[in-house]
């Protein structure tokens, strides 16, 4: 592994998509659609490269690969700096993945200017990538803002009915706690005193050159950044709104990366950085988590719209790598890690899966649907087993992400997971009943004769679905990028 | 070398007085008068390089020293806004010619008086002086009463004019008056710089001349320039004017005000604060009250940002809109005064470049839509995407900057001020201008929404026969925009740039 530039490339192929499109006439749809298929392609085909070399590329599993560096504003240690290791890399793929697929499933999907759709799509791309590559905290910053601007239009030009709520709600909550990051990252600069913004850099010299009181003030600010893209509670609220209104394919964008993007702040910067302040406030991170998993579970119990149920389920997911961070034992870490991957593809799927069934039914409500197993055999058992799997069903990705987790913390409080344990009893409930009033039952005289998955919808579904097997049943292939990581984050709590 | 560095201010004088010469001999109103304002160009073009030409002379303190008793100075300073004022005057000529055409503005009036506006831009940076600043001062105040008053056809031009000139006169009088006190304190009315300033001070100066006479005067004064200049860059409380003005004088003479004036005023009080706040504080008494300069700046700058975020938030006139945007990025700007560092100093300077540049923008679409008979309400918007896909990216990428989302111009000041800020332990200044940022969304997005999320409307909102428009509205958008985009890629040497030219404050 030389010194090729895959994660450059992989950054700023989709961009180099975006300005190829808008250069193209409006009315060339096609073009446009294979354009955009070719370079949400590159990366992936890049991505898969990497991971083929990756045993070579990295053979004490610690540590940044890939590394790129080039000068950028030197005067304030700002530099051009990407590199990858096994925390990002995982999420890379499934970005490269996912943003893939979802170019895939607009294809039919988006029937009206289909041009800025696929530009803002590759856009979005560009931002994602670059989020998990950068190692400077500006360019990290400059990327985390740059997906804001393609969301926003993606809800609000493509979204449902209250699209333009949705889409600026989710603007502003992200813009707020973006901009306060930032007052914490320059307080990070200033404190260590070390002139880089290099992440790295300034994770060595933070905890003994600032303040523990000054440590804690920072860690709030950058909390509050990544906790409403997470989204902790009560940061929420944004989310069940955009995940309703946005076009499916966004939707799965939304729930399968963009979510990460506040769970990864924690792993890279938040807990390295700033240990000290983590450990302060690991009960409010138990505490919080514990009430997204109960909270999302029983909210998303109570929702007759299939998209706000998914949307909730994701809250209370999303609890669990808050809880894992908290025990903050290596096994609870990596539970954490696992579970960003395995929610990607879970809730990505089920996105597709609800967006499948409102396309031929043209309603997400669950009371009017009914024995969808007669009607779309092929779509209910792909919905069916991705329910399975978003409940925790043992042998599938879901179950060993929490397992990982409730293990994990297991020696460190029994009360975390027997709360966290109701909360699973909770997602296991909706989640069969939500398949028991739509799957089953008699079939509607209305939907007799839908068609059942299109070829192009099998071919999204397949690797996702084949995905969440592998990790459900051989937890190796991703363990070995997230071991190593883990294991770093733990010693730097001071931990084993 | 003394004539070298004048020939800018040369060159844009006799050009605005050929321009009034040749509007004599040019008969016959429309296409026949665009000559003007291309002579007008030209000469901004020629004193824009020449300016150029002296950057690298200046760069090495060549220019430094005292010409004409200390009447002009050369420093990194004052080339470099010179630059900035030839940029703005160029730009805004160039989205004036075809309005002022479409409107019937008098074309060889409303060049000259830009190419006058501009000249006394130029002094204001370029001068240590009190009395040149005030000259200055007065000779680009004096155009711009005249030129917010120009649609002689609109009553609310007038209406403009006469609120712009009435508060610009006061403020007029109390600028000179704090000049007469900072010169009965100082003893001169020759500026100090820091070292200056530090030695005064301590009464050790080589000369009598530098001693500083009376703290209290100069104190005193000191606060009322603060009030004085506070009226010209329409800081909280002295706002009440802008609005009016903006939105009633013709659209381009607007985009001058927001960027040309209120740029060379913030010159003028870098010139004139810098020294003393980034001074060594001084004991005693009068010590401590150089010392809260600082703590007035930064309660300026937060009323200064709430206020015109929030007012701007209610309003439907797109320039009313923009008008108490400029407001709040005054506000933005005064924080950088208020932290009073080096670095805050220089993030005013560069915060006045991405400025400029993601202001223009905007304009520039409201102008370039205007003569294509789209109105300037907020709601005459409606699918702009649809209707003009370019202009509507044109405007979102203003917007953006504006808002201060990278990788723009706009993030890149925004981000160097509140490095300044957490760097002098002013988070909090920092945090109220992230509350601002967010409400500023608000009335950013309401057009961007009527640009992109709004179908457009069933009615004919282009109006018949517009006239043929030159590709001059067009260049001049595109390159603000290559601007917002370049002014934060290039970072790096604008900044070293505008941190060097405030360290001959």
């Amino acid at each position: 592994m030389s010194g090729f530039p895959y994660l450059t490339l992989m950054t700023f192929v989709p961009l180099a998509g975006t300005i190829l499109i808008l250069l193209l006439p409006r009315d060339r749809v096609e073009t446009i659609k294979r354009v955009a298929a070719l370079f949400s392609l590159v990366p992936l085909v890049l991505a898969f490269a990497v991971w083929a070399q990756w045993d070579q590329a990295l053979p004490r599993a610690y540590g940044m690969v890939l590394l790129e560096h080039a000068e950028w504003i030197p005067s304030l240690g700002i530099s051009y700096t990407m590199g990858t290791d096994g925390l990002s890399f995982p999420l890379v793929f499934l970005t490269a993945l996912l943003t893939f697929l979802a170019v895939v499933a607009s294809w039919h999907m988006i029937s009206h200017r289909q041009k800025d759709f696929f530009a803002l799509l590759l856009l979005l791309e560009t931002g994602m990538m670059g989020v998990f590559l950068a190692l400077d905290y500006v360019v990290f910053y400059v990327f985390w803002e740059l997906v804001l601007v393609p969301m926003y239009f993606l809800i609000g030009i493509w979204g449902g009915p209250r699209r333009e709520y949705a889409a600026i709600k989710f603007f502003i909550y992200t813009l707020v706690g973006s901009v306060v990051m930032l007052v914490g990252i320059l307080a990070l600069y200033f404190g260590t005193g070390a002139e880089t913004f290099n992440m790295m850099e300034i994770a060595a010299a933070a905890e003994s050159r600032i303040p523990a009181r000054t440590q804690l003030w920072i860690f709030l600010a950058l909390y509050l950044g990544f906790a409403v893209k997470v989204p902790v509670f009560p940061f929420h609220t944004w989310l069940p709104d955009a995940h309703v209104e946005a076009p499916t394919p966004i939707s799965v964008v939304l729930a399968a990366i963009l979510l990460k993007m506040g769970t990864y702040g924690f792993l890279r910067i938040s807990y390295p950085t700033l240990p000290d302040a983590a450990k302060h406030f690991v009960v409010m991170f138990a505490a919080l988590g514990l009430v997204n998993i109960i909270y999302g579970a029983l909210t998303a119990m109570a929702q007759k719209d299939l998209k706000k149920l998914v949307a909730y389920s994701s809250i209370s997911h999303m609890g669990f790598v808050l809880l894992g961070l908290a025990a903050g034992t290596p096994l609870a870490v990596a539970g954490a890690m696992y579970m960003n991957i395995s929610h990607g593809l879970i809730s990505g799927m089920l996105f597709l899966m609800v967006g499948a069934i409102y396309d031929r039914t043209h309603t997400r409500e669950i009371p009017a649907l009914r024995g969808l197993y007669v009607t779309v055999p092929v779509i209910a058992t792909v919905l069916a087993f991705t329910a399975f799997a978003n409940l925790g069903l043992p042998g599938l990705a879901g179950f060993i992400a929490e397992f990982f987790v409730l293990a994990g913390t297991f020696p460190v409080s029994v009360t975390w997971v027997a709360m966290a344990v109701v909360g699973m009893l909770v997602v296991a409930g909706f989640n069969l009943w939500m398949m028991q009033r739509i799957l089953m039952g008699e079939p509607k005289q209305e939907y007799a004769g839908l068609p059942d998955a299109r070829p192009i919808e099998l071919f999204t579904y397949v690797p996702v679905v084949a995905l969440i097997l592998v990790l459900g049943v051989a937890p190796g292939v991703l363990m070995r990028f997230l071991n190593g990581p883990a294991l770093e984050i733990v010693q730097r709590l001071g931990g084993m | 070398m003394e004539w070298n560095l004048v020939l800018p201010e040369l060159i844009v004088a006799g050009t605005g007085l050929g321009v009034l010469l040749l509007d004599l001999f040019l008969t016959g109103g429309g296409r026949g008068r665009r000559a003007v304002g291309y002579t007008g160009l030209a000469g901004l073009a020629a004193a824009l390089a020449a300016a150029l030409r002296l950057m690298p002379a200046a760069g090495r303190g060549e220019l430094a020293g005292p010409f004409w008793q200390g009447m002009v100075v050369g420093d990194q300073f004052a080339v470099l806004f010179k630059v900035l004022f030839l940029a703005v005057g160029l730009v805004v000529l160039m989205l004036a010619v075809d309005f002022v055409e479409r409107r019937r503005i008098p074309a060889g009036e409303f060049t000259a008086l830009v190419l006058f506006a501009v000249l006394g831009m130029m002094l204001m940076g370029g001068s240590r002086d009190l009395i040149v600043i005030y000259l200055g001062l007065e000779t680009t105040a004096v155009a711009s009463y005249v030129l917010a008053g120009l649609l002689r056809d609109d009553v609310r031009s007038g209406e403009a004019a006469i609120k712009y000139f009435l508060t610009g006169a006061l403020a007029s009088a109390v600028i000179l008056f704090g000049m007469s006190l900072v010169f009965g304190g100082l003893g001169s009315t020759s500026l100090p710089n820091a070292s200056a300033l530090a030695e005064g001070f301590a009464g050790a100066g080589p000369s009598a001349a530098t001693a500083v006479a009376s703290p209290l005067l100069l104190a005193v004064g000191l606060v009322l320039l603060v009030a004085g200049f506070g009226f010209k860059v329409a800081v909280v409380p002295f706002h009440f004017w802008a609005p009016d003005a903006y939105e009633g004088a013709p659209t381009p003479v607007t985009a001058f005000f927001s960027v040309g004036p209120k740029a060379a005023a913030f010159a003028v009080m870098l010139r004139v604060f810098g020294p003393f706040l980034t001074m060594v504080p001084v004991t005693g008494v009068e010590g401590k009250a150089f010392a809260l300069l600082p703590s007035l700046f930064a309660v300026l700058a937060v009323l200064t940002m709430t206020v015109g975020n929030l007012v701007a938030l209610v309003q439907r006139n797109i320039k009313r809109m923009l008008a108490y945007s400029s407001v709040a990025h005054a506000g933005y700007i005064l924080v950088g005064l208020a932290v009073a560092t080096p670095r805050g100093l220089a993030a005013v300077v560069y915060y006045l470049l991405a400025y400029a540049a993601m202001n223009l923008g905007a304009f520039a679409v409201v102008i370039w839509l205007n003569n294509r008979g789209t109105g300037d309400e907020v709601d005459d918007y409606v699918g702009l995407s649809q209707r003009a896909p370019l202009a509507a990216a044109a405007l979102l990428a203003a917007f953006v900057s504006l808002i201060g989302i990278p990788p723009t111009a706009g993030f890149f000041g925004k981000f160097y001020l509140f490095m300044a800020a957490v760097e002098a332990n002013m988070a909090w200044l920092a945090v109220l201008m992230v509350v601002n940022t967010a409400i500023s969304v608000g009335y950013y997005y309401a057009v961007v929404r009527n640009m992109y999320l709004q179908p457009e409307a069933e009615r004919g909102a282009r109006a018949a026969g517009q006239l043929p428009a030159t590709p001059l509205v067009g260049t001049a958008l595109g390159a603000t925009v290559v601007a917002v985009l370049a002014l934060g890629l290039l970072f790096e040497p604008l900044a070293r740039l505008a941190g060097l030219a405030c360290g001959g404050l």
